[in-house]
């Protein structure tokens, strides 16, 4: 299964909570949560498993705006297609 | 580098640092709200102050109802401070290295805890104890294709700056 997975980052337009809802509805988890910090900009950075598929979404924290989630999906083409079909839509 | 046929070695380090960088003034205001029970402010990188007594589990100190915590006059040491992880990913690749590098705080957890002290008296006392709780390993990994080796260096020693004690 994990020789078939491919790597895929995308940043969307859609709301953090419809990525979270497209996510789940596919079968992924959250299974984790962290503040970090880089080139001085706050970020939440949430991790979704689904069997050996993961995907990190990243959205930034504060006055920023717009608010764009950047989603790195290392998974099957099906999977990747999958999910820039419900994002981007 | 993902599509090349190549194989290549990313090195990845986690330190843990405790040296007054992120201070409760100049969190953004979703961060911050997890401190909301112990601190208070009036806007980013104004004043803060302790909401209640409070004891600060990781750097063993207690900090008194009022007392202001992270002066928005020295931004750059406050009083009370989030330890974090710094990780750096790195690659060499035709004689460059390229980092790739964040920090990720540690999360916080407050709870009402009957502790004794000089302060508390012997039979002891109810009282917020926040603790900072490291963030989970497979949050800070980068997904990287199954080509990739990485070599993991974790520096667990606590790098500390006593300067913003001075």
């Amino acid at each position: 299964m994990r020789h078939n997975q491919q790597l895929k980052s995308i940043f969307v337009y859609a709301p953090i909570e419809e990525v979270e809802a497209n996510l789940s509805e596919i079968g992924f988890q959250c299974v984790g949560s962290s503040t970090i910090v880089a080139d001085g900009k706050f970020w939440k950075k949430m991790l979704y498993v689904n069997k050996e598929e993961t995907i990190s979404v990243s959205e930034e924290i504060g006055d920023a705006y717009p608010k764009d989630p950047v989603i790195t999906i290392c998974g099957s083409n099906h999977t990747i297609s999958s999910i820039i079909d419900r994002v981007k839509n | 580098m993902i599509e090349s046929s190549e194989r290549f070695l990313v090195n990845r380090k986690i330190s843990l640092h405790d040296d007054a960088r992120y201070g409760p003034s100049t969190l953004p205001d979703v961060e911050f709200e997890k401190y909301a029970a112990l601190l208070f402010r009036k806007s980013i990188r104004s004043a803060v102050f302790s909401r209640t007594p409070f004891i600060d589990d990781f750097h063993k100190r207690m900090y008194d109802q009022g007392e202001n915590l992270h002066s928005s006059s020295n931004l750059n040491f406050p009083r009370f401070s989030i330890p974090y992880y710094s990780v750096e990913y790195s690659i060499n690749l035709w004689g460059g290295t390229y980092f790739f590098s964040f920090d990720a705080l540690f999360n916080s957890e407050i709870r009402m805890e009957k502790r004794k002290g000089k302060l508390l008296g012997k039979e002891g006392s109810l009282i917020h104890v926040l603790r900072f709780k490291p963030p989970a390993e497979n949050v800070l990994n980068i997904n990287l294709p199954k080509e990739v080796m990485v070599f993991d260096v974790k520096n667990m020693v606590k790098v500390i700056d006593y300067t913003s004690n001075l």
